[in-house]
C-alpha cells in the first residue's frame, strides 16, 4: 500500500515549505483542510455533473433511444447548459409551506451526502492519498452522515404543504429505516473480518492475495470473501438510495415525484444533486468495504476508485432500467421479513466462520 | 498525523458553503414573475384542499418506525463488538466471545418474531381496500 498521508496533512506539509510559514500550526492545518476539503467536494461535484448526462445516455441506450446529442460532443455541453438553466430559473414558493424548513431540506440533502466522503480512501493520484480525514470509527461516521439525508426526505415531505410530498417523505423515511439495518448489519460482518472501524485499515486488510489463479493473484476483497453479504449489501444499498425496485418514495406514476414535488429552481438542483452525491456515496461505501477500496493494477488508485464508484452507479441504472417497483406493502415485507433476517443469519454465520479460522 | 475531526468539519464547511453559494448565485440570476395561481400547490390539477400536513395516514408508518428504534440501539451495541471480536476469540476462545452476542441477538430475534405476529411488519389495508380485493377475485 502506499503511504498513508491524510490529504490535509499533505497540503499542510506544501505550506511547510514556504518560508515563515510552519506546517504544524493549528491555523495551517485547518487551513489545509478546508483546501482539502474544496478538493474532494468538487471532485465528487464533478462526477456527480457527469452523471446526470451518463445516466440520461445509459437510461436512453437500455430503453433504444439516442437522448441528447445536439449540444457539444455527444451532448456533454449540455450539462453546463442545464446547469445554467436550472439556476435561472423563477423559484416558486408554494402557498403554505413551512418556511424554514422547507428552505433547509434542500440543503440538508446536499451537504449530508458530501459531509461522507470525508472518511473515504480514494486511493493516490502522483503520490499524493485523496482522502479527507482517517479517524477510528471512520465505518460508523460514514454510515451516521449516509443517514442524515432521511432527515431531509422529511423535512422535504412535510413542510411543501402538499400531498403528494406528504406521502413521499412518509414512504422515503420508512424505506430508510427498512433497509438501514440490514446495511449496517451486513456492513458489520465486514468489520467482524477486519477487526476495525478505520476505512484505510479496512481497505489494507483487503490487499492480501486470497488465492491465485495461475500468475493472477486474487485479492482478499469483501466480495469474494464474502458475496453473500454483498449482495445483501448492494441490495440494502439500492433501497437506501431509492433506486428501482425500490423507487416508492418519488414514484412518478404514483406519487408525481414524492418529496421533491414543489421544488423548483435551484432548490430542485440541490435535491436531485444531493441524491446522486448519495448514489456515488452508497458506491464509495461499498467500494471501500467489499471491492479493496482504490486497489487495482497498473491505474492509479483514484481511478479505480472512480472506475468501482462508476460501476457501482452502472449498476444502480441498470436496475432502474431493467427491474420493475415494488409495491409499499412489499417493501415493508422484504425489508422487515427477508432482508433483516438475513443480515442477521449473515452476521452470525461470519462471528462463527472468523471465529473457527482465527 | 492531526486532528481528523478538524478536517471532517472542513469538509462539513465545504459541504454546507457550496449550496448556499449555489443559492446565492441562483438568487441573483432568476426572474420573479408572481401570477395568480403559480403559488398553489401541485394536486395533479385539481384546486388543493385543507393542509397537508393534517392528513391521515396509515398508522403502519408509525409501527415501522417504533420498530426502528429498537434496532437501532441493537446496531450500536453490536459495533464495538464487531471491532473487539477477533481479540476476544484469540483470548478467551470462541465459546465466550460468541454466546453473550447470541443471547442478545437471540433476544432481539424473539422481539421481531413476536413483532410479525402481531402483524407490525405486515402492511395493513383498510377494510375498504380489502373488500375491493375480495370482490375482483
Amino acid at each position: 500500500m502506499q503511504s498513508q498521508t491524510p490529504l490535509p496533512d499533505f497540503i499542510a506539509s506544501l505550506f511547510d515549505m514556504i518560508p515563515g510559514v510552519s506546517g504544524d500550526s493549528q491555523l495551517v492545518f485547518i487551513v489545509s483542510a478546508l483546501i482539502a476539503g474544496t478538493i474532494v467536494g468538487s471532485l465528487m461535484l464533478t462526477q456527480t455533473a457527469l452523471v446526470i448526462w451518463a445516466k440520461r445516455k445509459i437510461t436512453a441506450a437500455f430503453t433504444d433511444r439516442i437522448a441528447i446529442n445536439r449540444v457539444g460532443p455527444a451532448g456533454l455541453l449540455i450539462i453546463p447548459a442545464d446547469a445554467l438553466r436550472l439556476l435561472s430559473k423563477e423559484l416558486i414558493v408554494p402557498e403554505g409551506v413551512d418556511r424554514p424548513a422547507w428552505d433547509l431540506a434542500p440543503l440538508v440533502l446536499a451537504s449530508s451526502a458530501l459531509l461522507g466522503f470525508a472518511v473515504i480512501p480514494m486511493g493516490s493520484l502522483l503520490g499524493i492519498d485523496f482522502q479527507v480525514a482517517d479517524p477510528e470509527t471512520g465505518l460508523a461516521y460514514v454510515f451516521a452522515t449516509a443517514s442524515i439525508a432521511s432527515i431531509g426526505l422529511v423535512m422535504a415531505g412535510y413542510a411543501s404543504n402538499n400531498k403528494y410530498s406528504f406521502l413521499g417523505g412518509l414512504r422515503a423515511v420508512a424505506q430508510n429505516l427498512a433497509y438501514e439495518i440490514p446495511l449496517i448489519l451486513t456492513g458489520m460482518s465486514v468489520v467482524l473480518f477486519a477487526g476495525t472501524l478505520q476505512t484505510s485499515e479496512i481497505v489494507a486488510a483487503q490487499s492480501e492475495t486470497l488465492f491465485s489463479l495461475g500468475a493472477v493473484a486474487i485479492p482478499s476483497w469483501y466480495a469474494f470473501v464474502n458475496p453473500f453479504a454483498f449482495v445483501l449489501f448492494l441490495v440494502a444499498n439500492l433501497a437506501e438510495v431509492g433506486r428501482n425496485p425500490f423507487d416508492i418514495p418519488e414514484a412518478p406514476t404514483e406519487i408525481v415525484a414524492g418529496y421533491q414535488t414543489e421544488y423548483s429552481s435551484v432548490y430542485f438542483v440541490l435535491m436531485y444533486l444531493g441524491e446522486f452525491i448519495h448514489i456515488f456515496l452508497g458506491g464509495a461505501i461499498i467500494a471501500t468495504i467489499f471491492l479493496g477500496g482504490p486497489a487495482g493494477p497498473v491505474l492509479p488508485g483514484l481511478v479505480w476508485f472512480l472506475i468501482k464508484i462508476w460501476g457501482v452507479f452502472l449498476f444502480t441504472q441498470w436496475a432502474r432500467s431493467a427491474v420493475p417497483r415494488v409495491r409499499i406493502d412489499q417493501l415493508i415485507e422484504i425489508g422487515w421479513k427477508g432482508m433483516l433476517v438475513l443480515s442477521f443469519a449473515n452476521l452470525l454465520l461470519t462471528a462463527v466462520i472468523v471465529g473457527v479460522i482465527v | 498525523m492531526s486532528n481528523p475531526w478538524i478536517a471532517i468539519g472542513a469538509l462539513a464547511l465545504v459541504g454546507v458553503v457550496i449550496p448556499l453559494s449555489m443559492m446565492v448565485v441562483s438568487m441573483l440570476l432568476r426572474p420573479s414573475v408572481p401570477e395568480q395561481g403559480k403559488r398553489a400547490t401541485y394536486e395533479s390539477g385539481e384546486i388543493p384542499t385543507g393542509s397537508s400536513q393534517k392528513i391521515r395516514f396509515n398508522i403502519q408508518y408509525y409501527m415501522v418506525a417504533l420498530l426502528f428504534v429498537v434496532f437501532d440501539i441493537e446496531t450500536v451495541l453490536i459495533f464495538p463488538w464487531t471491532v473487539i471480536y477477533q481479540d476476544a476469540v484469540s483470548a478467551i476462545g470462541i465459546g465466550p466471545a460468541l454466546y453473550p452476542m447470541l443471547a442478545f441477538l437471540g433476544i432481539l430475534i424473539v422481539g421481531l418474531a413476536w413483532a410479525w405476529r402481531n402483524g407490525a411488519v405486515q402492511w395493513i389495508t383498510s377494510p375498504r381496500a380489502s373488500s375491493r380485493a375480495v370482490e375482483q377475485q
